[in-house]
């Protein structure tokens, strides 16, 4: 739909026109989704009154009428391009679009977002703070639009990503969730604490751990199916040693051994294939030397307690902070908490866990996107993934998240791919995406009960740890 | 690279040369007949032209003579031009007019001038208008009469179409402002876009004649280039005469008579003038009363200060492009009369397009 406005009529790309058609008692919901220069007759030769000549000519008219405010007016008009949204009708909303109101008798308005969120019942339930809308008025999501979804949360570099995570994260331990977070660079560590440093709300609800330093685990506390998959998935272990491994694990957890250094002696006398014990002694050393395993039980974290624990208290987060673990090791340690959190929730010890997941592609394996999307879902494992590469998310991916949150793009490519997710209309993702400034979103999907809206997202009031070191800004410069 | 957006009309900085508007005196009058002959248009239904049906510049008549010159007439003085540069302020003045739509009783068409001034190169323009005129067969007279033509002058006023009524309307106001020009601008070159033939519809023989001689009181030189001709010699059309020699260079028609017929009066000595080798050639109207060598010295004057595009002055180019109407400038005009009088728009009913759709060519008048 295009609607022609006039200069003086403020409307922002994102914002939400009601075109109401009084005859037929029902308005149309509409979301500007581009705004351009009406092609008004005449303006191309309007604008080519140049001279042959490299000089500006300077001008003056003597025009007393005022007639040329009219005609700079004129000039002005914008053509606004629309997306239908919804119908109201008789008081309600209603997903509507199959009707369109009369030119002649409809009148258009803005629709503050306000009001739509109001009208389409954005706000009820367990609110998280997202921050304001273009129009400055607060909106808030429901947490329970998260629970059970499977959230995308994508931008290009410096748009404020990790800021919206975090933000989503405190949200959801505000009302008790438990939360997991694949930490890559580190940048979750402090949210317990304030700008200055000190203690928050959240603190004591979040808990970090370091692999290889507060966050090591004993071979006893680790299933076979969990050491499987590290060997299979993270160190690619061959099926004739996989198959080999598996009876010296029996065979030590059988004689109550199972302890890293036994596992060394047992695949050093064990009676096999050479090439086979090659094999698994350059995994068992790959395991050793990520330090995240240990048979000290005294360093050893009690994984599932410690999420058990976190579950029974209210809700809170565990930080996996991934910064200082090499991309072998992160791939070990990723397995073996997927492992810990799969046996966990299928054995119904805990009710549901939020996984955060950033730049998932550097350590999750092929095979686990579609596991994560769709059986995992059904153990209460709920993902959301935070990338700067669109790419690295199937597209499978993107067809089945619930919501989508999208922070400025301006690569065609990644504009495209965005653009296939199931719950973005493609047109209305690449023309408001490219424009969005930084801590700007679109939001997309249940949350916003898919009305897409532009949300400012607001300042977290932690000590943040995502900025980009620099070189210059030490000196001074 | 042009960037489309909102168009910048800066303040004129102080140069020497464009007077002040307030000393040009002419919007007040334009404004006082604009308003006076929109008196009666408040709440009238009002049918538009159609934008992009409507003829975008229509070209301001200049004499309706049908010449073919005696054999005497033609002089074989072609006379080589020289460039002199010597930072002579050259000033061009055009005026558009185009009708914006139709009253139960008249037209309503805006007319705009524009003055552009070159002073060693560097252009400035000023705009006057738009202003509206709502011309009806009651009151086109008195407009007429306001803006300088005689109501004894003998040139017919009776039932013209709305065409001949809007030219002369453009005529009539454009002589307002060359009148104007002549008298604010010294030493200067003025360039007056059509020939110095009046007592045509619009073009009075008084009103010319005392504008060409203000000019001179203030040391101007006045010349008049024609785009179009229909002065022919032989059968040929005098322009396609001069196109054959070396230009710069100017071919003087000596001999015609003052008075073509009872009315219409030369008050300039007619030539042809080829200013550059790929430019086209054109008719030249230079003020009689100059001596011949004045007359040479300011088209050489001319040559040497001027920009020329295709031979044409650039000045009076752009003085053309300003004062020109866009489908643009319609619209607004349009929702001005709309906006301001109260008018009642209603459709156009366009005979033409019902009866032909698609093949409804030409113009209505």
């Amino acid at each position: 739909m295009q609607i022609l406005s006039f200069p003086g009529e403020d409307v922002e790309k994102g914002g939400y026109l009601l075109i109401e058609d009084k005859k037929a008692e029902k308005a149309m919901i509409a979301q500007v989704i581009d705004i351009q220069f009406a092609t008004v007759p005449g303006i191309m030769e309007e604008l080519l009154r140049s001279p042959n000549i490299e000089d500006y000519v300077a001008g003056e008219d003597a025009d007393p009428l005022n007639v040329m405010s009219h005609i700079l007016y004129i000039q002005d008009t914008r053509l606004l391009v629309c997306k239908i949204y919804g119908t109201v009708a008789e008081g309600g909303l209603r997903q509507e679009n199959s009707w369109l109101p009369s030119r002649t008798y409809s009148t258009i308005r803005g629709l503050p977002t306000e009001s739509l969120i109001r009208l389409a019942g954005i706000t009820k339930g367990l609110p998280i703070d997202l921050g304001t809308t273009q129009e400055s008025s607060p909106i808030t999501i429901d947490a329970c639009e998260l629970d059970g979804k499977l959230n995308i949360i994508t931008g290009k570099k410096g748009t404020g990503k990790s800021h919206l995570s975090k933000l989503l994260v405190l949200g959801l331990v505000e009302h008790g969730a438990t939360v997991v977070v694949l930490d890559l660079n580190g940048e979750y560590t402090n949210l317990d604490l304030t700008p200055e440093g000190n203690r928050n709300e959240f603190y004591g609800k979040f808990h970090v751990l370091s692999p290889s330093k507060n966050f090591k685990i004993t071979l006893y506390q680790t299933d076979l199916n969990v050491i499987m998959r590290i060997l299979t998935y993270a160190l690619d272990l061959p099926g004739t040693s996989a198959r080999e491994f598996r009876h010296i694990w029996r065979f030590l957890e059988e004689k109550g051994m199972l302890t890293l250094h036994e596992l060394g002696e047992a695949i050093k006398r064990w009676q096999c294939n050479q090439h086979v014990r090659d094999a698994m002694f350059s995994r068992y050393y790959a395991l050793v030397h990520s330090n995240f395993f240990t048979d000290n039980m005294a360093e050893s974290i009690d994984f599932e307690g410690l999420l058990r624990r976190t579950d029974e208290n209210g809700g809170g987060a565990i930080i996996i902070d991934l910064s200082n673990t090499s991309p072998a090791d992160r791939q070990v340690v990723v397995e073996c908490v997927l492992a810990k959190l799969q046996e966990i929730l299928s054995q119904w010890k805990i009710r549901a866990i939020f996984l955060f997941a950033e730049e998932a592609h550097l350590y999750l394996r092929e095979t686990y996107w579609d596991d994560v999307v769709t059986r995992m879902r059904h153990f209460g494992l709920f993902a959301t993934f935070i990338t700067n590469q669109p790419n690295t998310i199937h597209e499978n991916i993107y067809r089945q998240a619930d919501n989508i949150f999208l922070l400025n793009f301006v690569n065609e490519h990644d504009l495209e791919i965005v653009s296939r997710a199931a719950r973005v209309d493609a047109e209305t993702a690449i023309s408001i995406v490219r424009d969005l400034p930084p801590y700007y979103c679109l939001v997309l999907g249940k949350v916003v009960k898919d009305f897409p809206i532009v949300v400012k997202i607001k300042p977290l009031n932690i000590k943040t740890m995502g900025q980009t070191r620099c070189f210059f800004e030490q000196k001074g410069i | 690279m042009l960037v489309i957006q909102q168009l910048h009309y800066g303040a004129t900085s102080r140069y020497n040369f464009p007077p002040d508007v307030e000393e040009l005196e002419l919007p007040e009058k334009l404004v006082e007949v604009s308003l006076g002959s929109m008196l009666n248009v408040k709440g009238r239904h009002f049918q538009p032209c159609e934008v992009e049906f409507a003829p975008p510049f229509p070209e301001k008549s200049t004499t309706d003579e049908l010449l073919d010159l005696p054999v005497k007439s033609f002089s074989t003085l072609l006379t080589p031009l020289k460039p002199i540069q010597d930072g002579t302020p050259i000033v061009g003045i055009d005026v558009s007019s185009i009708r914006i739509g139709e009253t139960e009783s008249g037209i309503i068409c805006a007319v705009r001038g524009a003055v552009v001034w070159n002073e060693k190169r560097h252009y400035k323009f000023l705009r006057i208008g738009p202003f509206p005129f709502h011309i009806t067969e009651e009151n086109k007279t008195r407009i007429f009469s306001e803006l300088g033509q005689n109501p004894s002058s003998g040139l017919s006023l009776g039932i013209s179409t709305p065409t001949e009524t809007q030219r002369r309307l453009c005529n009539l106001v454009e002589k307002r402002v060359q009148t104007s020009i002549s008298g604010t601008a010294s030493k200067s070159i003025i360039l007056w876009d059509g020939s110095l033939t009046a007592g045509v519809p619009g073009n009075p023989v008084n009103t010319v004649s005392q504008s060409l001689a203000l000019a001179r009181r203030n040391l101007n030189s006045v010349l008049a280039f024609s785009k179009s001709t229909t002065l022919r010699f032989l059968g040929w059309r005098i322009t396609e005469i001069v196109s054959s020699h070396e230009p710069p260079c100017l071919l003087e028609i000596e001999d015609l008579p003052l008075s073509v017929s009872k009315t219409v009066h030369l008050l300039g000595k007619i030539y042809t003038v080829k200013l550059t080798p790929n430019g086209c050639s054109f008719r030249l109207d230079i003020d009689r009363s100059l001596r011949q060598e004045q007359a040479i010295v300011a088209v050489e004057k001319l040559l040497g200060n001027e920009i020329l595009f295709q031979g044409y002055p650039e000045t009076l180019r752009l003085a053309h492009i300003y004062s020109t109407f866009t489908a643009n400038d319609v619209l607004g005009i349009q929702s001005f009369l709309a906006l301001e009088y109260g008018l009642k728009l209603i459709t156009r009913h366009n005979i033409r397009r019902t009866l032909f759709g698609p093949y409804a060519t030409g113009i209505e008048d």
